[in-house]
């Protein structure tokens, strides 16, 4: 990536209601300050696009729109030389308004100062932190490394935690989270990966909470003093072929003694583990010129590289951050259940427990454990069975959720092991799982479903076959799939097609325009 | 359009379908790779899941075949 000029003239500066506009001939990172206060940076050339003038207009980054609604002194600094080369007072209004009389305040709903890290996602960076606040996070940085070390590792400080130690002994203050890494002893994919999950469960073991973002990198939060949850990233890496590959942005000709033995750096006062030799690490993360701040920088990670970690580790979180948006908010159980819950329920006997896949906030689950049929829930966001499953706590019920990804085969198969083990036969749905999870997950599902029904009973599978102009497919996530696909997939593990209807969705106080319309197929393994 | 000319336009055109050809091969290899890149994964969690339960398995240990399978499965 070219680097900024240092001594690049910024001129004809404006702020406006779409963004900020700068010229300049040279590329220049500028940072961006309210009131005194680092909101964010960006680069001029890369994020802006040029106008007839000769300027060249960044729009305001999207997650900073909602507080732009008053005054504040926005100053600009050219990031690299400290020159400010805009400083005044400005007024900004929403979609054309004049703005508010008040100042504007860019912090969360507590108050705390909030700032975007280079990815522009709202974040409480350091640079807003009191030392009692990055305590804890020094605390967890040593808590993680030594669950890692535990778990037979040789972890190390990595990505921006590991520049800001080499670089000046912080944390650096546009950051919003802390990097661990690791280079394994193995040199396989398949290796690497099974010493990933091994470590998982040592560190769930331990009581850490983890989520996985790939095969071979996890986040462990950390819960600091304030309340505030903060993840550690640590990512796995393996020596292959004379390569460093270190999730998930580095494939780099290094050497293992470049790593290990680790040395020591100090970050904030404390002492860490580090690679052995942090100029060529850094070096191979951010390029030669590491020792230059850039807050606005982002990876090019050649094709090859992602193309190489797409497939070996990652295909695991698919669709998930919407999931996780839609889950942030509580969301309560419904009263009502699904059609397909009614259909199923009119014709299975009550006392066959039933195993909703893919069961969202639990409502189904519930009205069958109401009914008195024992009910599971599967579903791979946990926050979004977490109301139903404290309904069913406090009524006693027989109901049970539990987390469950069919992106993942281990997930799939250990989920239907478990739930098969119990003798008996079962009653399985599927409502709009088929059309919310790719190919591969949809194999696990079925995989799973054929597991949990070893003694008998029925998958009831539901999902779109036709958009139409109504709201299902928008509320449901859905996409359309073909009946003959599904069918297909599962005759492929062994299922029986016992029932198949096309179903049109009524809409109400509506006629005509374009019907939408769902399958319902229902399978059996003998 | 002279003998030279056509002969021209022919050699371009079979050049043109020539590298559409190889585009869709490429494509269509490199999508196999992918592929094969991804049993390195279903591989990895095939063997992890057997690694776990074998053993409790060849003891016939029903109980401790559960446990195993329950923590297992709480902690992806």
């Amino acid at each position: 990536m070219r680097r900024p000029f240092s001594r690049a003239r910024v001129s004809s500066v404006s702020v406006t209601a779409e963004g900020i506009a700068a010229r300049s001939r040279r590329e220049v990172v500028l940072d961006v300050a309210f009131d005194d206060r680092r909101i964010y940076s960006f680069w001029l050339h890369r994020d802006g696009t040029r106008r007839p003038d000769g300027t060249r207009l960044v729009p305001w980054p999207h997650a900073i729109r909602k507080f732009l609604d008053g005054t504040t002194r926005l100053t600009l600094t050219v990031h690299e030389t400290g020159q400010v080369v805009h400083d005044a007072e400005v007024r900004l209004g929403q979609d054309g308004a004049a703005g508010g009389a008040g100042r504007i305040a860019v912090v969360n709903k507590d108050g705390q100062p909030l700032s975007l890290d280079k990815s522009l996602r709202l974040v409480q960076t350091f640079d807003n932190r009191s030392e009692e606040n990055v305590r804890p996070l020094l605390d967890a940085i040593d808590h993680v490394l030594a669950g890692l070390q535990a778990a037979g590792l040789e972890p190390f400080l990595a990505y921006g935690t590991l520049l800001g130690a080499v670089r000046n002994g912080k944390l650096i203050g546009h950051d919003s989270d802390a990097d661990l890494g690791y280079v394994s002893a193995h040199e396989h994919p398949v290796d690497a990966i099974r010493e990933s999950f091994r470590v998982q469960r040592a560190l769930v073991g331990a009581g850490y909470r983890i989520t996985r973002y790939s095969a071979l990198a996890f986040k462990v939060d950390v819960v600091e003093s304030d309340g505030h949850v903060r993840g550690l990233d640590v990512f796995g890496g393996f020596m292959r072929d004379g390569l460093l590959h270190l999730m998930g942005e580095i494939r780099t000709p290094f050497r293992r003694e470049w790593v290990t033995p680790l040395g020591r750096a100090t970050l904030e006062g404390r002492e860490f583990p580090v690679p052995a030799d942090t100029d060529r690490f850094l070096a191979a993360t951010y390029g030669k010129s590491w020792r230059v701040p850039d807050p606005a920088f982002h990876f090019a990670t050649p094709a090859s590289t992602r193309r190489r970690f797409d497939g070996w580790f990652r295909g695991i979180r698919t669709g998930r951050p919407q999931w996780d948006r839609f889950y942030s908010r509580r969301r309560v159980p419904g009263a009502e259940p699904s059609e397909l819950a009614r259909y199923a329920a009119q014709r299975e006997d009550p006392a066959t427990p039933v195993v909703d896949l893919g069961c969202g906030t639990g409502t189904d689950v519930l009205w069958f454990a109401r009914r008195g049929t024992p009910a599971t829930g599967l579903d791979f966001v946990r926050r979004a069975f977490e109301a139903a499953e404290e309904e069913a706590g406090v009524e006693d019920l027989a109901a049970r959720f539990l987390t469950c990804n069919f992106l993942e085969a281990r997930s799939a198969l250990a989920t239907g092991g478990l739930v098969g083990a119990e003798t008996g036969p079962r009653v399985v749905l599927a409502r709009h799982l088929a059309d919310n999870v790719d190919r591969r997950a949809r194999r696990n599902a079925w995989r799973a479903a054929r597991m949990m029904l070893h003694d008998g009973g029925r998958l009831y599978v539901e999902f779109l076959v036709q958009r139409g102009d109504g709201v299902l497919a928008r509320r449901e996530r859905a996409k359309i799939r073909r009946p003959a696909i599904v069918a297909r997939e599962l005759r492929s593990v062994g299922a029986r097609i016992v029932e198949r209807e096309t179903v049109k969705i009524p809409r109400a106080g509506r006629s005509g325009g374009s019907p939408t319309k769902i399958c319902r197929m229902v399978a059996t393994w003998e | 359009m002279g003998v030279k000319d056509k002969a021209l336009g022919v050699a371009g055109r079979f050049r043109a379908s020539a590298t559409h050809d190889l585009r869709k091969r490429v494509a269509a290899l490199e999508a196999e790779v992918q592929e094969c890149r991804q049993l390195n994964l279903r591989l990895a969690e095939l063997t992890d899941l057997v690694t776990d339960l074998l053993v409790p398995l060849a003891r016939s240990d029903e109980a401790g075949m559960r446990e195993v399978l329950a923590k297992y499965q709480e902690s992806i």
